[in-house]
């Protein structure tokens, strides 16, 4: 029977929600505030449970731990936000997490996301015997090139009258980087109506369809509901 | 808050919603079975995870996305478990996002199938909601032991039977990171496979796919599996029909009726600036 | 209370992490020191994860403040809303709160899982997939061949979303070749300088708060 009342609740919270891109209304803004409300509280809850694990948890394992006492009282100094006067208490708290985050990237960045991208962009351009390879390797280094190139010399210092050669230059490879981006951009375009629709088939086959009943009568509220908010502007 | 626009209840945006949910609806209840290729990404996934990685490995499985992309990555992480635990794998599910636990109960329930035969606590455990996103990873790639107590229900690592060896990154033969934001791989590159050295493998949405291939050309990652496509491209391998497989004739459909969507708009568009460029040049 | 303990102290042991946790991966002096080292850092990052569970329970109850001045607002309608959201967080927070008690995994307790699963659960993925209205719309409305590039980018899409499901093979087998090389060369390479970017990015970042630059993580007020 549970389960019954939880299917309706699923398949009327998806409709009404959907109904939005027909119009606002006041189903979709119960299913809304329905939704708001417990995902905030799950929010709280599942946070509750890692701070149990990660932090009282380890404290009632012995004494080496009670150094995790220092990030409770820190976490807690986030409630000063709200003070007019003791607002800056806050500040540690904040400051702490920002720097352990910003410097767990910033130690290993330039290995991960800049030598390890720059030796997988150094590529021989010429391979015997094998001219895609060629054209592949000639493709990628002038599109990574032509992309840093547009990023980094954002601005090019004007010349009077022609470009002199390392204008021709940069102008051929950001024009380069320009296209190459392009093909990246719509590769990207076509990925995202995939990913999109996934998630729409998804729902209709995991909610939906599996409450054919329900869908049906949250759709005929969530119509009756637009046409009262249609009539109610006019 | 600003006045809407006045438009009419129907227009011509109402007409392309309901022809799109009309264009899935109707291959779901009817399903054609348009044959699929595999992909020679797929393949080397698959190949990897066959002849590469011992029989029995540690693998590391970070569940990182919220109930909707359900739909693209449910279906990669239900056909890799399968092929993980067909070598005798010993996994180790964990989540850096509030969503992970609804999402682990969610892949138990919806493949059960998967986890017949397997013993909780020896051959896979769930570690539950760890807070902190790169700080997390960094801590649980250094011990797991001392960032945690006990696992999502309770249970002290300690209890674990499986948990004995496995404590810190070293530990693991691979990682397989199964995120719906781009950040999550950025992470474990950086925090797992930069500082460990250990495998990793990706399994994004198709529209971060594009966005972390620079990672597995640079050999940070041993492969990847993008979307819906890449699931079914799966589960064809390892021979599970799932949600990936029973999708694609919908998206075959949807996506046609988009590119309809696109060329006629384009047509428009190309009409109404050649009649506009005809109306300058007759002013002219 | 003076400018010195409001922003000068925040900001120095800012950089002092940033610097300290940087010796530690970098430096290599003997084994003790190593492991002294190895112990710091890592109670560093645990610091950051009991910090970051505390910030998203101030997170939550920032929603509930925010709803409890709307309902001091009188407006009748928006105070209907207002309390669905109050009363929905406080049943969520109080059986997260009884499950602990218990002595249960949170989201094992009956009640707290039936939620989830039939309310949050479904209305989450609502919310996410209601994009894929608008994308259809914005293919038709905007989508659109104006320039060199935009044409270039709509016909790589059009190969790409061809490639992609079994419709494109049906019309020619070359789509899914032709999209994987896409997806291997051009794609690949074009955004190799982003990844290379957000590299960049974080080290500029973490420069900028050890030499005191980058003020934003200390909010608006002096």
């Amino acid at each position: 029977m549970i389960e019954l009342i939880g299917g309706w609740l699923a398949a009327v919270m998806i409709v009404w929600i959907y109904s939005f891109v027909y119009k606002d209304n006041l189903l979709y803004r119960l299913a809304e505030h329905l939704f708001v409300g417990t995902a905030a509280g799950y929010s709280i809850a599942l946070s509750l449970d890692s701070l149990n694990r990660t932090a009282f948890g380890q404290m009632a394992k012995g004494m080496e731990y009670w150094h995790l006492i220092i990030p409770i009282i820190l976490g807690l100094t986030f409630f000063f936000k709200y003070s007019k006067k003791y607002y800056w208490i806050a500040r540690y708290g904040v400051g702490v997490n920002v720097a352990v985050g910003a410097a767990l990237a910033l130690r290993t960045a330039p290995m991960a996301n800049i030598i390890r991208q720059i030796n997988a962009a150094i590529l021989p351009l010429w391979v015997a015997e094998d001219p895609l390879k060629t054209f592949n390797n000639w493709l990628m280094v002038l599109i990574t090139l032509g992309g840093l190139t547009y990023f980094i010399f954002t601005f090019f210092p004007k010349t009077e009258g022609k470009a002199g050669p390392v204008g021709i230059v940069y102008k051929a490879l950001v024009t380069v980087g320009i296209y190459g981006m392009m093909v990246g951009f719509g590769y990207l375009f076509a990925n995202t109506i995939m990913t999109r629709v996934g998630f729409l088939i998804g729902i209709i086959l995991q909610y939906l369809q599996p409450r054919f009943d329900a869908t049906l009568v949250a759709m005929i509220l969530a119509i009756i509901a637009i046409a009262f908010a249609v009539m109610k502007k006019r | 808050m600003a006045k809407e626009e006045k438009r009419r209840p129907f227009g011509m945006a109402q007409v392309i919603y309901t022809l799109l949910i009309i264009s899935i609806v109707i291959p779901l209840l009817n399903p054609v079975g348009l044959p699929i290729g595999i992909s020679q990404t797929t393949k080397d996934v698959y190949n990897y995870i066959e002849n590469t990685l011992p029989p029995g490995s540690p693998v590391l499985i970070d569940l990182y996305y919220e109930m909707a992309a359900r739909a693209e990555l449910e279906p990669q992480a239900a056909a890799v478990v399968k092929h993980l635990f067909e070598k005798n794998c010993k996994l180790v599910f964990v989540s850096t996002i509030t969503y992970g636990p609804i999402v682990f109960e969610l892949l138990k329930s919806t493949a059960p199938d998967l986890f017949e035969g397997k013993q909780y606590g020896t051959d896979y455990v769930f570690l539950g909601y760890i807070a902190g996103n790169e700080p997390a990873v960094a801590s649980l790639a250094q011990s797991i032991r001392t960032t945690i107590a006990v696992d999502n229900y309770g249970t002290p690592i300690s209890q674990l039977p499986m948990m004995a060896n496995i404590d810190k990154a070293e530990d693991f033969k691979l990682v397989f990171i199964v995120s719906s934001g781009t950040d999550t791989f950025g992470w474990y590159v950086r925090q797992w496979y930069t500082t460990h050295n250990v495998p990793l493998l990706f399994g994004a949405l198709s529209v971060i796919g594009p966005s972390i291939k620079p990672y597995v050309d640079a050999k940070q990652a041993i492969g990847m599996l993008t979307g819906q496509r890449s699931a079914a491209e799966y589960e064809t391998l390892v021979g599970r029909k799932g949600l990936g497989l029973a999708s694609m004739d919908a998206q075959s459909f949807a996506h046609a009726l988009i590119l309809v969507f696109i060329i006629i708009g384009n047509i428009i568009f190309l009409a109404t600036r050649s009649k506009s460029k005809s109306k300058e040049v007759k002013k002219k | 209370m003076s400018v010195v303990v409001r922003r000068n102290l925040p900001q120095i042991i800012v950089a002092l992490i940033i610097v300290l946790m940087v010796l530690f991966y970098f430096f290599y002096i003997n084994a003790d020191v190593s492991k002294t080292f190895t112990t710091a850092d890592k109670a560093l990052s645990d610091w950051a994860i009991v910090i970051t569970a505390i910030a998203a329970i101030v997170g939550g109850i920032d929603i509930l403040r925010y709803h409890v001045n709307q309902i001091r607002k009188r407006e009748m309608r928006q105070i209907i809303f207002s309390c669905i959201v109050i009363v929905m967080e406080i049943i969520m927070v109080l059986l997260a709160c009884y499950a602990l008690s218990s002595g249960i995994a949170i989201t094992t307790q009956p009640n707290f899982a039936w939620l989830y699963t039939y309310l949050y659960a479904p209305a989450d993925a609502a919310m996410y997939s209601i994009l894929v209205f608008y994308i259809a719309s914005a293919s038709y409305r905007t989508f659109r061949a104006r320039n060199p590039p935009a044409i270039l980018l709509l016909i790589v899409a059009i190969i790409v979303m061809l490639g992609n499901t079994s419709l494109g093979a049906m019309i020619w087998e070359g789509f899914l070749p032709l999209r994987d090389w896409i997806y291997n060369v051009p794609n690949t390479a074009a955004f190799r300088p982003i990844t290379m970017g957000i590299g960049f990015g974080l080290i500029i970042l973490g420069l900028r708060l050890i030499v005191g630059k980058e003020t934003t993580w200390m909010g608006r007020r002096e």
